[in-house]
């Protein structure tokens, strides 16, 4: 967005004609100018502005309206008050819900964000052939998840899939991955660390080569051995890259739904309902869309305070000038 | 899911564009253009829609001036989209009803009661089996006209029963127990065999390695495995229709417990972990495969088993028998109207047509589906028996000791607390008495809450 940019108010032929006649009075020529100024910069992001009220937050609104009554969808919904919350403070499954999101981000992430930084690191490096390893790795993320969780379900079938198949080849029995209370998590987040990973290195990738290789120069002339150079140099100029990724991957993880839906529908019990899951459940299936709209916001929450503490984390130890 | 923000908000946005689309170029779902009314007829059984096409291009030809559009949408779908295009007025005209989201769309409001315009029409009622339209009649309203109906009976592999020594006459007249499992759990010891060849009553038989067995049993919510096994015990799941729910009784856990047997005490059931919702395969498909010798399955599977395996190398017969005697599901469907269609008059007319003996004639001809009146039964066995398959035990079994689907406004909390908590009943990770606590209470307490 360029909406302070002070090119902004001298740039069409109509402003400056307006200009000329009032050099007289000083201050008030600003202050309209300055009012001009200001609604031009409105009248011209109008359009991005509209769609972000239209379509972001009068639905955020609606969610926490909608929270305050008992609604099916079909019938006039019913003004309940906190009702929704009081029943959430009750609601076992949903609780269950949020420790199995958490459960899975613990898996997900940490997994995911060491991988993409080791094929990034493995990958910034001038080699024939470089660049069809760049793309192959990026190619899951590129694909449906749908498809990709079908297919995965295919693999992970305990009597035909290939994974069992593969381990018998080695003389191990393979558990019955999506039907076991114990497998089925770890096997979602499998399936979408192996998705994400390309997509993640891509961005420490490009952070990698923003890191000047003058650093290393002067690193290797002072006698830093390979271990001290990343830990020292490489990990903490890549934190704007970082702090970028483990963000979005992070706030995207809390919201896991699609893999859920196509390879286990929450189950086996509830061993992967994730909270994204149960609202679908309660909103789509069992037509409670106004305690869906309330554990909506509790996950709006869970986000929002994850995210702050990320920020407050990276802040202050983040460097974006390498000159 | 991972994706950023930008990229998020340009899915929404494309998103809400296409709502706007659809809802601006859907209405309805029905469009009236030159005098040609258009109306929408939804259901979800891929292996009916050639029948139904067939009788849809009938009433076209009969009625110039309506076309109809035949809409597919998966049973795992359905009954969200339904919901959902209620909420949003983009509902099909004319679509395929279940007792088990009878009762919360008659309270939503969305279905239409027929009963002035049967009336008006003078139309024959006493043609349909009473037992199917009472169950679509509740006081002098009445939702729909019974277009099919259907049993459960077991569906099993030819050559394998004979391997086994078994007969298709002794399959018709197996018995089970509780506590000794009877001829039924005799005969699927004999079918099932592990990679070595033996029998879950031999010594030394592998449980972990089984290559057939006896018999796979898959129902999300019961009705091809449980229910029936209940029936069998004198199990009944409510105390009256719309009353409350006693899935808890002793004769109920008893014949969940039975199933559970069958799987982990006798070895002869195949394993929570291939036919648990959703990730099990098909029943048409475990049967095909050779993992399974025998199933539980109702008629309306009949064409799926015909294209997964050679023609004449599966059969049919009758369920086992129980300590309350013989027992199976009976349940039929019916067309709703939407209540806010816009062209009632042509919904209607197609209605009276898709019930009309010559509409049902056509579909139970073709060997689709039993038809809602009776005198046509025989067109459906007749079909079947043109393919070398007597499905009669279906017919058999509708006849005897029956149970309806279970009318509730409760219905989907007890779907989902059943496919939640029966995955690890047969999973082996929690007691059917705990299971079944655990839907009573909680599908009871649905009840109370009205929702």
């Amino acid at each position: 967005m360029t909406t302070n940019s002070p090119g902004l108010a001298t740039a069409g032929p109509s402003l400056s004609k307006q200009d000329a006649p009032a050099p007289a009075v000083a201050a008030p020529g600003r202050r309209r100018r300055r009012i001009r100024t200001t609604v031009e910069a409105y009248l011209l992001i109008a359009p991005s502005l509209a769609g972000f009220l239209l379509f972001l937050v009068l639905p955020i609104i609606g969610v926490f309206v909608l929270s305050l009554f008992s609604w099916d969808l079909v019938s006039t919904p019913e003004f309940v008050g906190l009702a929704n919350y009081r029943r959430l403070a009750g609601d076992g499954a949903a609780w269950t819900a949020v420790g199995n999101t958490v459960y899975y981000v613990a898996l997900n992430i940490p997994a995911q964000t060491v991988l993409a930084l080791a094929l990034a690191l493995a990958l910034n490096r001038k080699m024939r052939g470089v660049k069809v390893f760049r793309v192959l790795f990026v190619l899951p993320w590129m694909a449906m998840p749908v498809a990709l969780g079908i297919i995965w379900t295919w693999a992970f079938d305990p009597r035909h899939g290939a994974v069992n198949h593969l381990l018998s080849l080695v003389g191990i029995v393979g558990p019955n991955w999506l039907t076991s209370t114990t497998w089925a998590m770890p096997v979602i987040a499998s399936v979408n660390v192996w998705q994400y990973t390309g997509y993640t290195m891509l961005f420490l990738l490009a952070g990698l080569q923003a890191i000047p290789e003058q650093i290393y120069e002067a690193a290797a002339v002072d006698g830093v051995n390979a271990v001290q150079r990343f830990f020292k140099i490489t990990l903490p100029l890549l934190r704007p890259s970082m702090f970028f990724v483990l963000i979005t991957n992070v706030i995207g993880s809390f919201q896991l739904f699609d893999t859920v839906f196509v390879m286990t529908q929450g189950g086996p019990g509830t061993s992967t309902t994730t909270l994204n899951y149960y609202i679908y459940q309660q909103a789509f299936q069992l037509f409670h869309a106004g305690y869906a709209a309330t554990l909506a916001i509790v996950l709006f929450v869970m986000i929002l305070l994850v995210t702050a503490g990320q920020f407050l984390y990276f802040r202050k130890r983040t460097v974006y000038d390498f000159s | 899911m991972l994706k950023p923000t930008t990229r998020r908000l340009a899915a929404t946005a494309a998103c809400a564009a296409l709502v706007g689309l659809t809802a601006a170029c859907g209405g309805s779902s029905s469009a009236k253009a030159g005098g040609t009314v258009t109306l929408t007829y939804m259901t979800w059984q891929d292996s009916e829609k050639a029948a139904y096409q067939a009788s849809l291009n009938e009433f076209e030809k009969a009625h110039p001036n309506i076309k109809v559009n035949l809409e597919l949408v998966a049973w795992a779908q359905y009954w969200t989209k339904l919901q959902t295009g209620a909420a949003s007025r983009n509902m099909p005209d004319v679509f395929w009803d279940h007792l088990a989201y009878l009762p919360q769309l008659a309270k939503e409001g969305i279905i239409t009661d027929l009963s002035s315009k049967i009336k008006a029409a003078n139309l024959d009622t006493s043609i349909y089996s009473p037992k199917l339209l009472a169950q679509w009649q509740s006081g002098s309203v009445t939702y729909g006209l019974p277009k099919d109906w259907d049993t459960i009976a077991t569906i099993y592999n030819k050559s394998m029963l004979a391997k086994a020594g078994l007969t298709a006459d002794q399959m018709n007249h197996l018995t089970w127990d509780p506590s000794t499992g009877g001829t039924f759990v005799a005969a699927l010891q004999k079918l099932t065999v592990d990679v070595n060849g033996k029998h879950p009553n031999q010594a030394g038989f592998d449980s972990k390695h089984v290559k057939t067995y006896g018999i796979a049993l898959e129902a999300p919510n019961g009705q091809q495995d449980w229910w029936d096994f209940g029936l069998e015990n004198g199990c009944q799941l409510q105390d009256k229709a719309y009353g409350k729910w006693t899935v808890n009784t002793p004769a109920c856990v008893q014949a969940i417990q039975f199933e559970q047997d069958l799987r982990d005490k006798w070895h002869v059931a195949a394993p929570g972990s291939m036919t648990n919702t959703p990730n099990a395969a098909d029943l048409p498909t475990i049967l095909s495969k050779g993992d399974a010798a025998t199933t539980f399955d109702g008629d309306w599977d009949l064409t799926a088993f015909q294209s997964a395996m050679p023609a004449g190398s599966w059969g049919v017969s009758a369920l086992p028998s129980g300590p309350a005697g013989t027992g199976t599901v009976f349940n039929g469907l019916s067309d709703a109207i939407y209540a806010h269609t816009k062209h009632p008059a042509e919904a209607w007319e197609l209605e009276q047509w898709l019930a009309s003996a010559a509409s049902e004639k056509l579909v139970a001809d073709s060997g689709t589906v039993w038809p809602g009146i009776p005198t046509l039964n025989s067109g459906f066995a007749t079909a079947w028996k043109a393919k070398g398959v007597d499905v009669t035990a279906f017919q058999t079994g509708s006849e005897g000791n029956t149970m309806g689907y279970p009318l509730t406004t409760s219905n989907t909390t007890f779907n989902n607390v059943v496919l939640q908590d029966f995955n690890q009943v047969w999973l082996g990770q929690m007691t059917p008495q705990a299971a079944a606590d655990d839907v009573n209470t909680k599908s009871n307490a649905a009840i109370t809450s009205g929702n």
